[in-house]
């Protein structure tokens, strides 16, 4: 998925971390982390910068502001347009699997 | 606070004002959070994260209002700084058209465009004059001999035409701007004694007729590839434009020197050229997706 995809590898698991529902910054990056198994441990500066532009492309949006410790904290909520595009990236990629997993199942069991 | 919490908060720095008043503490927060115990240097992943963060933040509060008339200001801006600072060495000698040079200079930074126009019109009239050889408003010792910075009398390696030509893209971009109050960070003026210090010989072969010290090299050459990050960062005209409007007052130096010319101010001239055209195609480029 690095070059050559339409999506960045970080932005894909970003969005995918939103589609069980609004999240805060802190339990994205743990979510990222869990979904990618360990292999995408984003920095703080690069998650909040990626959140920012998506916000600004309309894929995610604040869903509320809670203050803790004094200290604001924003909900990310994926968007209909978002969960679209991540699908679309979803399928495209599994479309592109295929043409390979097909051929060595089918080396394998003939 | 402890150690790591204030190294952090310098870091966050590299956000703009607004920004971190807005989102500093959330950020802050998930930064100690993530921290493991003990921890009293931020690690190296999370630095270059909030520094490129940081800048793509202040590339993204910059791109903001208009692209073409703030290319303008910024182009303007950077040709006045090379104005003034032109003047700034020979203080002793023209006190009265240095302060109003940087008074001039002051008026645009802060967005005062029509204040700013007599101010350009005057000063840029007396150092074209100073530049003929002439007289103009009042008695001047032609050449002017430096105090600091360098050691060449005013405007001995360049020409009227090119000298009028700085003052008049200012002088007349200025009604364009006026209306809507462009501002530029004070910085512009800490860069005024690094553009008139004469600097380190660079130019081995015509460089005593059209002499270009290293640090305004090195500061034009990083300022305008800044500028071609930033228009990759936003996809936004106006960084190029501010470019370009200053690559047309060097080149019309040159051109006053075209015979002399050697390798390696073409180099130059040419690596300036390429880094302003890349700037200006970096907006237009192949958009891969909606995210891209």
């Amino acid at each position: 998925m690095s070059r050559g995809s339409s999506v960045s590898e970080q932005t894909y698991f970003v969005l995918a971390a939103l589609l069980d529902g609004p999240l805060h910054g802190h339990a994205i990056l743990k979510r990222v982390a869990e979904l990618s198994q360990g292999r995408i441990i984003l920095a703080v500066g690069t998650l909040y910068g990626a959140l920012d532009r998506l916000a600004g492309s309309g894929v995610i949006v604040v869903e509320r502001e809670e203050v803790v410790n004094g200290r604001k904290r924003r909900y990310f909520r994926i968007t209909e347009e978002g969960s679209g595009l991540v699908q679309a990236e979803a399928k495209r990629m599994q479309e592109a699997a295929s043409v390979v997993t097909r051929r060595t199942l089918g080396a394998t069991f003939s | 606070m402890t150690v790591l919490e204030r190294r952090y908060r310098w870091l966050l720095r590299c956000y703009p004002r607004a920004y971190r008043t807005a989102h500093g503490g959330e950020l802050l927060d998930l930064l100690l959070d993530s921290a493991g115990p003990g921890r009293r240097v931020p690690e190296a992943r999370e630095v270059v994260g909030l520094v490129s963060g940081g800048l793509q933040a202040r590339v993204h509060e910059l791109a903001r209002g208009n692209p073409w008339r703030d290319g303008l200001h910024l182009g303007i801006t950077a040709i006045m700084v090379v104005n003034t600072a032109a003047l700034l060495p020979y203080l002793g000698s023209l006190p009265i058209w240095v302060v109003v040079s940087l008074a001039a200079l002051l008026a645009i930074v802060r967005g005062r465009t029509l204040l700013a126009l007599p101010l350009v019109v005057v000063t840029g009239a007396k150092a074209t004059a100073i530049a003929a050889g002439a007289q103009l408003f009042e008695l001047t010792l032609i050449p002017v001999y430096p105090d600091f910075l360098t050691g060449r009398p005013l405007h001995s390696t360049t020409g009227p035409l090119a000298v009028a030509a700085g003052y008049a893209l200012v002088a007349a971009s200025l009604p364009i701007l006026r209306g809507v109050r462009h501002t530029r960070s004070a910085w512009w003026l800490a860069a005024l004694p690094l553009v008139a210090w004469a600097g380190p010989e660079w130019i081995s072969e015509g460089g005593e007729i059209f002499p270009l010290s290293l640090n305004r090299l090195v500061l034009a050459a990083a300022l305008i590839t800044l500028g071609a990050w930033a228009g990759h960062v936003s996809r936004d005209p106006r960084w190029a434009l501010g470019s370009a409007l200053y690559l047309l007052v060097l080149s019309t130096e040159m051109a006053q020197h075209l015979d002399f010319l050697s390798r390696q101010h073409l180099a130059y001239w040419g690596l300036l050229t390429f880094v302003t055209v890349a700037s200006a195609a970096l907006p237009y480029r192949y958009r891969r997706h909606p995210l891209d």
